[in-house]
Order: structure tokens, then sequence, then C-alpha cells
């Protein structure tokens, strides 16, 4: 048996949110950073820049936030560690990324959920967690890792790997969300009409959510740990269970969205289980891919019960929860 | 458990791509980053797999 492991908005959508070229202009002189420093935490949101562009297409859309993205370094928060430092000074937060995005690995894959395969996959180097078991972890926890990411040559790439039969591109890493400036610049130089799909942690802030909003059509959205002891213990991650259901109802509301699970051997009943209670409750209907191909990788050593794959008992364990439960498993 | 990684010049892009294998010792191999031009290999070693024939494309090309 072979087991792969791997981990549209329509476009009325678009329109509801956006920022105005004045914005864009302003922060280009630093207004905006002005106001970051002014406001401290309480960082202004798209929403009060106002709606450009009515029907603007995607990429306008994207460069525009681009720009306000990388303004954004200058008081880091885009995602829950909420970190506040000026990457644009050689700051570093809790990911140790810079202001300048690099990239690990890029190419057609059909791993992934079967609707979205054949998907040409860009996985940016650097995450804001610290997953023991990540099967990328030399690159996902190095955001130095790899080579320079350039977004209008790597959309040069992806167009090529449309043309080549691609269904859809990916954006993914470790964790796109911490190299947003530079995420949001690759959808810029995009077809229009291109599926984007987002494959994140789901750990990301609200202002990140913000600047996504209406430009991915699909939220590829992992839900690994299904309490805040284990996400701590295997992550590093405090408050992580209320962050990831904060981002799969607010995906919900506005894309397509798909809930990953990476059954981990040993975690059926203490994150499997809740996970697929909560995802039952409160987003019934949405599309789950329960993954049991866990490759122990990394630092698993740490861990005892990491140190082996998944049996086939518990992973029919976790099928038979999920059948119970009503849930919309995909493969 | 023996680790694989297996890497494809495309010889149109000079970009290298990269597949990994995971045998485990009771014959299961985990598989990531699967290429289509590797997909199409482990079809053709075990076309009974439906874990792989339902991800082996038509629109596989020498680009992919």
């Amino acid at each position: 048996m072979i087991c792969i492991v791997q981990e549209r908005r329509p476009p009325a959508r678009r329109e509801e949110v956006g920022v105005q070229s004045r914005d864009v202009r302003d922060c280009s002189k630093g207004t905006l950073k002005h106001e970051l420093q002014r406001g401290g935490s309480d960082q202004p949101s798209l929403g009060s820049f106002g709606a450009t562009g009515i029907g603007a297409p995607r990429s306008v859309l994207a460069r525009e936030r681009a720009r306000i993205a990388r303004a954004m370094l200058a008081d880091c928060r885009f995602c829950a560690h909420d970190c506040g430092v000026n990457r644009l000074a050689d700051e570093n937060g809790l990911c140790h990324a810079g202001a300048e995005a690099r990239f690990f690995s890029a190419q057609t894959e059909v791993a992934d959920e079967r609707e979205l395969v054949p998907t040409f996959n860009v996985a940016l180097s650097g995450c804001d967690l610290r997953c023991d078991f990540c099967i990328t972890g030399a690159s996902s926890w190095n955001p130095r890792a790899g080579a320079g990411f350039d977004a209008r040559a790597m959309a040069k790439q992806a167009k090529a790997a449309l043309e080549g039969g691609a269904r859809t591109i990916q954006l993914l890493g470790g964790e796109p969300t911490v190299h947003l400036p530079a995420a949001l610049e690759f959808v810029s130089w995009l077809p229009e009409t291109v599926r984007l799909v987002w494959k994140t942690n789901a750990h990301g802030s609200a202002r990140a959510r913000e600047l996504l909003d209406g430009l991915f059509d699909v939220w590829l959205a992992d839900f690994k740990f299904g309490n805040d002891a284990c996400a701590q213990r295997l992550s590093k991650t405090p408050d992580y269970v209320r962050v990831v259901k904060e981002n799969l109802l607010w995906a919900a509301e506005h894309s397509e969205l798909i809930v990953r699970h990476l059954l981990m051997p040993g975690h059926v009943e203490c994150c499997w289980q809740p996970v697929a209670e909560w995802l039952a409750g409160n987003l019934p209907g949405v599309k789950v891919n329960l993954r049991s191909g866990f490759w122990p990788a990394w630092q698993v050593a740490r861990h005892a019960e990491l140190r082996r794959t998944v049996s086939g008992p518990e992973s029919a364990r976790a099928v038979d929860l999920a059948q119970s439960l009503g849930l919309n498993l995909i493969p | 458990m023996k680790k694989h990684r297996t890497k494809k010049n495309c010889e149109s892009s000079g970009e290298s791509q990269v597949s990994e294998l995971l045998i485990l010792p009771d014959g299961q191999i985990l598989v990531h980053n699967l290429t289509p031009a590797f997909a199409g290999l482990l079809h053709e070693l075990n076309p009974d797999d439906e874990h792989i024939s339902s991800r082996v494309t038509r629109h596989s090309s020498p680009n992919l």
C-alpha cells in the first residue's frame, strides 16, 4: 500500500475589502508606518483605509495589499504570536523571519487533496510554529533556507506549470503567513482566473486575514491539535485551539475551506476526537481531509509516542469516529 | 525504515523536482512531495494501488 503523506471567492466578495490607491500612496510615504507606531498594537484595519477598487481585479488588490503588508513588517503581527518586532530593521520574532522571503520548494505535485491536484506548490521558508514532527522541519524552522523568492519570476514558473497541466497554485510553507508581502506580490503577478490555494497552519492574526480576504479561492487549513497542552508540548504554541478555531470560522465565511488533520500516533483521543467533534458541531459539512500517513521526522525523538507511524487500528478508529460524527471526509 | 530521496531534472526548465519515500518494514510506502512523474512511476510499479492511480493524471508533461 502506498500512502500519501503530505500534508473563490466569487468576484463580488473581492469588492468588499480593498484599499484605496490614495492609501497606498500614503503607505509608500510612511503614513501607514506612522499610524502603526502611533497606534501601537491597535493597528488600523484595512477597512479603516476605505475600499478601492469596486470590482478591482485580484492582481490590483494583491499589489496594493503587498505594499501595505510590507509596511506592516515594521510592527509585525501577522501571526497570533503578536510579536510586534520591526522586521524591516532586522528584528526577529518567534519565526525568526526577516523582511525578505525565501522558498525551499516549487514544483507541481499530486499528493494534495484530489480536487486540487495537480497543483503547483510554492513552499516559503520559515514558520511561526515549532512542530517537532514537521516533515520539512529543516526548511520550515529556518527562514533562511532555500533560495531568494522573486515573486515575478516565480509567477512565470507558475504560469508554465499551469500550461503544463497544473489546475491550481498553492502557497504553503513553512507558513506563508509570515511572508505575507511576498505572497501577496506573487498573487499580483498571477492570472486573474487561476484557482489559488492558501495552505496555512491557521495561526494567523486578524490583520493577516484582512490582507488575504478575497484573494484566495481555497483555504487549506490545518487543525493539528485538539487541546492546548499537546500544542504547547509538540509545537511550543500557546493558546492554539482558540486561534485556530477563530481562523477556521473566518475562512469558512470568506472562502472555500478544507480542513486538514494529520493523525498522529497516540493522539487519536486527545487530538483528533476533539477536533472532529468541534468540526461536526461548528462547521457541519466542511470538507475534512484526515491524513493517516504520519512520517516520523525531524525532532520526533523528543516524544516517545511520535517515534512510529500511525497503526492500522488507530487509523480505523479515527475514520470510524469521523463517520459516526457525519464528517465530510475527502481524499 | 529506509528513506529515499529522488530527484528528477527537467530538461526543459533546468529545475529539479523532488519526491521522498519512506519504506516501512511492513511494505507500506509513505510518499512526500509526490510529483506527477513519480506518481506515474509508482503507478507502473503497482497499478492496483488506488491511492496512486487516482492521482495519476492525463495532464502529465515534461514540465511537471
